[in-house]
């Protein structure tokens, strides 16, 4: 069985940094990409991934086919995007594979820092988001909700049973290694927070365990700043101070959501009186970035952007890769679990269906059977109660069981269209409500089941 | 015998050092080179003394034994280095240094001095002893400004490989040369004052135009112009690695310069 899903887009591992700075997607570009896909019916559920490793769109497609023009286009359109066709750079997953990668995302495993845990909440949010979006029908339907759980699940799983997450191999691990490889002991140094993105936010916790004297704060919104540096105990400074606060540094962390560079050599030079005597550890996790490549030029700036933490993250990869092959077995499991689920969610209705008949038989039989013993206490009432339920629920539980594993197994249809007409489901609208008074009930359940 | 058993087990150490450097960090592998480190200074302790009790002389007049003990000095300094866990890899830059004053006394031949020393006694031992600290200081500041030159570059370059892991932080690496620089000019200032006050008391008179006070000097100066690019306006940490580096090799280029061309070097050191 294909599963009508895809995942188109670019990652770290298809696109340098160059191009991936220019599909990167803030919380309100989000919305609008994902519209525009459902207006241009390209869609019909979908979810878009936007870190600054990846920028990939998961999807339900409203047609069989290939979904990467429609993806391009969105792409292309994107301001500053880069000159030329966007193909080279983008992959294309479908069925099977497209379900394996994001499973393989969530857990870590296709991250640059191979068992990464801050992709599972990037994931997560990107669910989230696209399911609040205001949309007829939902951007998130029953395929891709079950599938986005089913990935959290599967990226929790692999963390909690493998040793994937060990090491410091995380940025902010390998941010906090660096900061270590160039000023030693941690204490007393100071930090400059740019912008309020979140894996700026976890190196910042990192270094701060590692007893930073001071944290900085600054952001677009000064008012954000204020927040996050409440969080930090740190100090808010006004975004337009930055020069003033650059020369009492050692670390500075950058993350804004700016589309141009915010720390240029011109403004550190400038922020300089007198040159440093010390070395300045400038990290530019932002895509697109905010520093100008330039100031690593700079005699005692060490400016490390996501792609130049890739040579050390490679280290540290080595020691997780025995963990990988257990990794992709949970994945492997999770896949074969989400190909149950979607096969599963065909008979959702018709299990749905079975039960409410069921439940309107037994309802409408206890009542008369009630009506005849009259004299029965209100506690031998609650026992036959509680009696027919426990039946009814042994009786369908086998069939129920055997459906869903039945179309697991790829037996679907036959088994969709056998239990529909044994049951009668789908014969009217009101065979789902159970049998009516006015009707006439059978005598004995085999009977009602057979009407 | 002894000195060269000393100068293989340096060797030897060097062996499981470069394996460090190249397979990276392995407890076992730190084991067995600060062990052989440890055993190659204590055989070498126990062939200086066998020199002493062998020739009743110090093994500080002639050119190999003084390299020898000076190379002593050097593996006492990695000792101490071995035993601070935080500086134990700047090993990797001083046992270069060591092997490489061991296997000059040792091609040399690690004789008595061919005639007797000016000055002998607890204050000339004193004296010899302060200023191969000076020396060995201004080595280990030597060996942590290469380090640290190396690492800031790997860092510039963003190369964080084996050897990125290997070298300590640049902060480790400039402490480290900061201790050895004051440690070593204050031992080598010592040895100055006392070499002159002995030579005023025993010879009347100090000649200036003297190998040793010409060498001794210009050592000093060194120490000078290295603290003084240590003060000076921006990236002081970078200036300073690359002075130590460069003042060392003024130190023992003068030194080699001044050994083949002045007169009475037989006894020079």
């Amino acid at each position: 069985m294909t599963l009508p899903l895809a995942v188109v887009g670019v990652s770290h591992k298809t696109a340098p940094v160059e191009v991936r700075e220019q599909l990167a997607y803030g919380p309100a570009d989000v919305a609008v990409a994902l519209h525009a896909l459902r207006s241009a019916g390209a869609v019909e559920e979908a979810v878009l991934l936007s870190t600054c490793n990846r920028t990939e769109v998961y999807l339900h497609p409203a047609q069989e086919g290939s979904t990467l023009h429609a993806i391009e286009r969105l792409f292309s359109s994107r301001p500053h995007a880069v000159d030329g066709s966007l193909e080279p750079y983008l992959f294309e997953k479908h069925g099977e594979q497209a379900i394996s990668h994001l499973f393989q995302v969530t857990a870590g495993l296709d991250a640059m820092v191979t068992g990464e845990a801050e992709i599972q909440g990037q994931v997560r949010e990107a669910y989230q988001q696209a399911a609040i979006l205001d949309a007829a029908p939902p951007l998130v339907g029953p395929v891709l909700n079950r599938l986005f759980q089913t990935a959290l699940s599967v990226g929790g799983q692999v963390r909690s049973e493998t040793s994937i997450g060990e090491g410091t191999a995380s940025v902010a691990s390998v941010a906090v290694e660096l900061a270590g490889k160039i000023f030693g002991s941690l204490q007393g140094k100071r930090v400059l927070l740019l912008g309020a993105g979140m894996t700026g936010e976890l190196i910042v916790d990192a270094l701060s365990r590692e007893g930073v004297q001071s944290i900085a704060v600054a952001n677009r919104t000064y008012a954000r700043a204020v927040s996050l540096a409440r969080k930090h105990h740190g100090q808010a400074i006004p975004f337009d101070q930055i020069a003033e606060v650059l020369p009492t540094v050692d670390i500075v962390l950058s993350s804004t959501a700016a589309p141009h560079p915010v720390l240029t050599r011109a403004i550190l030079r400038e922020s300089f009186i007198e040159p440093r005597r010390h070395p300045l550890l400038i990290i530019d996790i932002a895509i697109p970035r905010d520093v100008d490549p330039s100031v690593g030029d700079e005699p005692e700036v060490f400016l490390y952007n996501v792609d130049d933490l890739r040579t050390i993250v490679d280290e540290h990869v080595q020691i997780r890769v025995g963990a990988v092959a257990e990794a992709d077995q949970i994945v492997r499991a999770g896949c074969e679990e989400f190909g149950a689920c979607y096969a599963s969610l065909e008979v959702v209705p018709i299990i749905q269906s079975m039960r409410i008949m069921a439940e309107a038989y037994r309802e409408a039989e206890l009542e008369r059977l009630f009506r005849g013993l009259g004299h029965l206490a209100e506690e031998d009432r609650a026992r036959v109660e509680e009696f027919s339920r426990r039946l009814q629920n042994k009786l369908l539980h086998e069939p129920t069981a055997r459906l869903r594993q039945g179309m697991a197994e790829g037996e679907g249809r036959s088994l969709i269209e056998a239990v529909c007409f044994l049951y009668g489901i789908g014969d009217s609208e009101d065979s789902r409500a159970g049998p009516k008074e006015e009707e006439g009930l059978p005598d004995t359940a085999e009977e009602g089941v057979q009407e | 015998m002894i000195h060269l058993s000393a100068f293989v087990f340096y060797l030897g150490a060097l062996v499981p050092w470069i394996h460090l450097l190249v397979r990276g960090a392995r407890r076992h592998t730190v084991f067995l080179a600060s062990g052989l480190t440890g055993v190659a200074v204590a055989l070498h302790a126990m062939a200086l003394v066998d020199f002493w009790l062998t020739f009743s002389e110090l093994p500080l007049g002639g050119l190999a034994p003084a390299l020898s003990s000076l190379a002593f000095v050097g593996g006492l300094a990695l000792v101490a280095m071995l035993l601070l866990r935080e500086v134990a890899r700047l090993a990797l830059g001083l046992l270069p240094f060591v092997l490489v004053l061991q296997g000059a006394a040792l091609a040399l031949g690690i004789e008595p001095a061919p005639g007797d020393l000016d000055f002998q006694g607890a204050g000339f031992v004193l004296h010899v002893a302060l200023a191969f600290l000076g020396l060995q200081g201004l080595a280990i500041a030597s060996a942590a400004g290469i380090l640290y030159l190396i690492q800031h570059h790997e860092l510039k370059v963003k190369r964080l490989g084996r050897l990125f892991q290997f070298i300590p932080p640049l902060a480790t690496l400039e402490r480290v040369g900061g201790t050895g620089l004051s440690v070593g000019f204050v031992a080598l200032s010592l040895a100055l004052v006392l070499g002159w006050a002995w030579t005023v008391q025993n010879l009347g008179s100090l000649e200036i135009d003297d190998p040793k006070v010409i060498w001794a000097v210009m050592s000093w100066m060194v120490f000078l112009g290295i603290f003084a690019a240590r003060r000076g306006r921006g990236r002081s940490e970078y200036r300073s690695a690359l002075a130590a580096v460069i003042g060392f090799g003024i130190v023992i280029g003068t030194y080699l310069a001044l050994r083949i061309t002045a007169e009475g070097s037989g006894l020079f050191l």
